[in-house]
């Protein structure tokens, strides 16, 4: 027990140690990043002697430090939960990281504040090892907000490019809309339950729980880039590509889809919550896999696949199988990164070029890079027994046979398919074919510091899966009986997907470009959402309250409706009534018209 | 005119009156209304130019209408009650009619299109007499047919009349037609409050009558008829000048002037006998006539009107106008409110 605790406290310790080092300016040698990579690897292999204590004994454990304050009856400590979700996550996240530092000891390399780059980077880590590992909301929070942060400081880490200020604030407006939904939820919590700590939380079970939930899905929408706050994730490609790697594929986004795992004593029993995230979900990865299908850029169609498998997670929570969807992250964490690394070998070595219609040819050139591509997609798309497949077939294989919306059910399964079909452009348009790039660069992949993350992380595509699904404690039952069309569906929508597309590209390769139809449009524009919440939006809105400012209040109601009207009145009303034409033929009449309405008005009605 | 022609004229005018005012016979009202327009017409014509012509005729015609409205009525009283007195209390019809004649003569809205008409086209001393002797003999008749008089009819004519006398009078500049506009809200008020009571309208009368006849009288004074001559009252006869100011706020229904007391005191009845909404009115309207009663002093007491260099240096011969009884008229016409307990003689 004392050695679970210490070596967990001791792997933070050692994440923390680099920071203070270069804070207070210890540390004189100038490989800081060298030394900070190193770190993390030892953090890794120290985090691993919990890992494998708690998969043996199979105990949770929490560790309550520091009584920050106590708030007339509740009670704020430092306090880490060490229990099945954040055990298993701590050594991935840190073998990733390890793994992306190294590359970007590569990537990075002539970047004169690498320095800088690195302490972002483990900033990051470390906050994200505080989200993981809280127990109670308001450290979470403390996690929460510190990804946020660190993630707006490395998409606009080369902030002299206009645009990539523009990602980093729309990343920061969009997970702010999130935290509000957060901020709901700590309140009702407070409110009504009288406490941020999950164990009471969990215990007083309470059973109006749709306002907190619904304040969680909204953190998770604005975090995880759900179907509605979800435009800043592929904008966030600004950034260099291992902070795409680390923070958009990997850790950070999944950060809403965790809190909504670490929630699932409350979302398992509450339905109208799970039925929403199971459309949302659905929602999010259809859409993002058809705007992923026309993009051009390689890294965005990467950010565009993350999304999608965002949204498949989303729809694992929904149907109420959080193990499943942690299972998915865990996985998703190896191919993903090792994807985006892979885009950044290709990029780095065809000097910044990131259009894949500039790309072609690249399996001659590049065959590591090649290789770990093809194998990474492979696991992306759930080719049976590679890592994708111990968790996104069994995600499947759950969807279709619970009793769920069979319309989400659908929508799933065509952006499984899709899946393959934009794996597949990728593979097509950069590594196949003949050349689109000029000819006069020099290209290879010789170096240790890239070659060896990439093949740490092949190696972990291919058998993390297998090791991990058979290594972690069963806390649900699997579907074991299914009938055989069900079990095939997976398999079959993906071998679809796969086959489609590479015929529709072999046989379009020739053809001339039309202009495009309308789906393309719809794609290419990625569904008209950022012209329309960006631009749209806050213009009619400042133009209504210019108009109620401005006509409405300055002009109506405070000039118009008394002083302006009642002199007009005043004037018209005198002119009317003081020119008289002077003829007393007019007169009489008058006269006779009154005498003769007043004798009938008064004497017969 | 002839001095022997003048008197004789002037006594017809107010042998008429006094005839209308006195008699217990229908008839003789009648004859005494008659008596009355006839006489007033030489007066109305002192001079002899198409304008005055034409102002005379309007007012005959309508007041000769009038007058038959009003034999109209007795005539309909005598065949529904057989009798000529004029303490009996008329019959319904009768007093309706009784009613529009006398609103007719004087001149009421909607039958007030002859007023400024008339009151422009006459010398300002004619139109004195037309603006305050004329409004007794009409006022005395309704006075004794009051308890019998219509409400619906009498308030609607109150109402249009002090709403025709406001906004009338802002579109004016020539002093005889803001004077006409202003006896036609007034009249309003009068009648407005003959309804509740009588008394009340004839303390309205005489204070009104009091205020015109000041006015007027100022007017005769420096012969002005329009607001620009009144302008330069500052220079031919500056003591005047703050004695308009006084004598116009008060026509406006501004305390602590006379001019307050009628409106306070009908305000008072009419409340007493729960209507809000008409008084609320009439005070909102009377607001227009003080506003073009406020512009005349603006241009002549407040401030020194814009006029060409030669006019701000008059040189005048001694006066031989009289000034008649201007400065009682004065004190009267602004310092009487402090008397108001004295009213309390009338309950």
């Amino acid at each position: 027990m004392n050695l679970f605790t210490s070596s967990m406290l001791l792997t933070l310790l050692i994440l923390i140690v680099p920071v203070m080092a270069s804070n207070f300016n210890i540390y004189t040698k100038n490989s800081y990043p060298n030394y900070v990579k190193t770190m993390v690897s030892y953090a890794f292999m120290t985090s691993l002697i919990p890992t494998i204590i708690f998969i043996q004994s199979g105990q949770d454990m929490v560790i309550s430090n520091w009584h920050w304050m106590t708030i007339q009856t509740m009670k704020l400590t430092l306090s880490f939960k060490l229990d099945y979700f954040s055990m298993i996550f701590m050594p991935v996240a840190l073998f990733v990281t390890w793994s992306i530092m190294e590359f970007s000891l590569w990537y990075m390399h002539s970047d004169p504040n690498i320095n800088r780059f690195f302490k972002y980077l483990l900033m990051f880590l470390i906050t994200m090892m505080i989200l993981v590992t809280a127990n109670n909301l308001f450290q979470l929070f403390i996690g929460w907000e510190g990804v946020g942060i660190m993630s707006f400081m490395l998409i606009g880490w080369w902030f002299g490019r206009a645009d990539a200020n523009t990602a980093a604030l729309q990343a920061i407006l969009y997970n702010r809309i999130g935290d509000v939904g957060l901020l709901m939820a700590m309140a009702w919590f407070l409110f009504n339950l009288n406490t941020w700590e999950l164990q009471q939380i969990f215990l007083l079970n309470p059973t109006n729980t749709n306002l907190p939930l619904a304040g969680l899905l909204l953190a998770a929408t604005g975090k995880s880039a759900q179907f509605g706050l979800h435009p800043w994730l592929p904008s966030a490609m600004e950034g260099p590509t291992p902070v795409s790697a680390l923070l958009h594929s990997s850790t950070m986004v999944v950060a809403g889809i965790f809190l909504l795992i670490r929630f699932y004593p409350l979302t398992e029993n509450n339905k109208t919550i799970q039925t929403t995230m199971l459309c949302l979900g659905a929602v999010t990865t259809l859409f993002t896999a058809i705007c992923a299908l026309t993009q051009n850029d390689i890294k965005k169609i990467v950010a565009f696949s993350t999304s999608s498998q965002l949204g498949l997670m989303m729809v694992t929570v929904g149907i109420n199988q959080p193990h499943l969807a942690f299972l998915h992250i865990c996985t998703h964490a190896f191919f993903k990164a090792m994807l985006f690394m892979c885009s950044g070998s290709i990029i780095h070595s065809l000097s910044d070029e990131q259009d894949i219609r500039k790309m072609g040819g690249l399996y001659k050139t590049l065959p590591f890079t090649t290789t770990a591509l093809i194998a990474g997609s492979l696991a992306l798309t759930g080719t049976p027994f590679l890592t994708g497949f111990y968790s996104k077939d069994l995600i499947i294989e759950s969807i279709n046979t619970s009793y769920t919306n069979a319309w989400a059910l659908m929508l799933t399964l065509i952006a499984t398919s899709l899946t393959a079909v934009y794996s597949t452009r990728i593979i097509y348009f950069a590594l196949m074919g003949q050349p689109r790039f000029p000819t006069f660069i020099l290209i290879n992949e010789n170096n240790p510091l890239l070659i060896n993350p990439i093949k740490r992380l092949l190696v972990g595509s291919i058998f993390a899966g297998f090791l991990i699904s058979n290594n972690i404690t069963p806390m649900t039952i699997p579907q074991m009986t299914m009938p055989t069309h069900l079990k095939m569906t997976a398999i079959a929508v993906t071998l679809l997907g796969f086959i489609v597309a590479l015929e529709l590209n072999l046989a379009t390769q020739n053809l001339k470009f039309k202009s495009p139809s309308n789906s393309t449009k719809f794609s290419t524009l990625l569904g008209y959402f950022p012209t329309t919440m960006h631009r749209l939006q806050p213009f009619l809105n400042l133009l209504a309250s210019q108009k109620v400012a401005s006509m409405v209040l300055d002009l109506t109601w405070l000039e118009n409706i008394l002083p302006k009207s009642i002199s007009t009145f005043q004037m018209n009303t005198s002119m009317m009534i003081s020119t008289q034409k002077g003829q007393i033929k007019l007169y009489f009449l008058s006269f006779l018209i009154t005498l003769a309405l007043t004798l009938l008005a008064l004497k017969f009605v | 005119m002839n001095p022997f022609a003048l008197i004789i004229i002037m006594l017809t005018v107010v042998l008429g009156t006094l005839i209308v005012m006195t008699s217990s016979h229908w008839l003789m009202v009648w004859i005494g209304f008659e008596m009355n327009m006839l006489a007033i017409i030489p007066i109305l014509m002192k001079k002899y130019n198409p304008r005055s012509m034409e102002a005379c005729t309007k007012y005959f015609l309508t007041q000769a209408t009038a007058s038959m409205l009003l034999m109209l009525a007795i005539t309909i009283n005598l065949v529904h009650s057989g009798q000529w007195s004029t303490m009996k209390p008329l019959d319904p019809t009768a007093s309706i009619v009784m009613t529009l004649a006398m609103a007719m003569k004087l001149g009421l809205a909607p039958f007030h299109f002859w007023v400024p008409e008339v009151a422009q086209g006459i010398q300002l001393s004619s139109g004195l007499i037309l603006l305050t002797w004329q409004k007794l003999a009409p006022m005395s008749i309704l006075y004794q047919i009051s308890p019998t008089i219509n409400p619906t009819l009498i308030l609607t004519l109150s109402i249009l009349s002090v709403a025709v006398g406001g906004w009338g009078g802002l579109n004016q500049t020539q002093l005889r037609k803001i004077m006409a506009y202003s006896s036609i809200a007034h009249m309003g008020w009068m009648t407005a409050a003959m309804m509740f009571s009588p008394m009340m309208a004839l303390l309205n009368l005489t204070v009104y009558i009091v205020l015109t006849t000041t006015t007027l009288v100022m007017f005769m004074m420096n012969s002005t008829t329009t607001t620009l001559s009144l302008s330069h009252t500052w220079n031919k006869t500056p003591l005047l000048t703050t004695a308009i100011l006084a004598t116009l706020l008060s026509l406006g229904g501004l305390p602590p002037l006379s001019g307050f007391l009628p409106k306070w005191m009908i305000i008072q009845e009419l409340t007493k006998n729960d209507n809000i909404i008409l008084p609320t009115f009439m005070v909102i309207m009377a607001l227009l006539n003080l506003f073009f009663y406020m512009r005349l002093t603006y241009s002549t007491s407040l401030t020194t009107f814009p006029s060409t260099n030669n006019m701000k240096l008059k040189w005048q011969l001694n006066p031989i106008k009289t000034t008649t009884y201007l400065p009682p008229l004065i004190i009267l016409s602004t310092l009487i409110l402090p008397l108001s307990p004295m009213l309390i003689l009338l309950e």
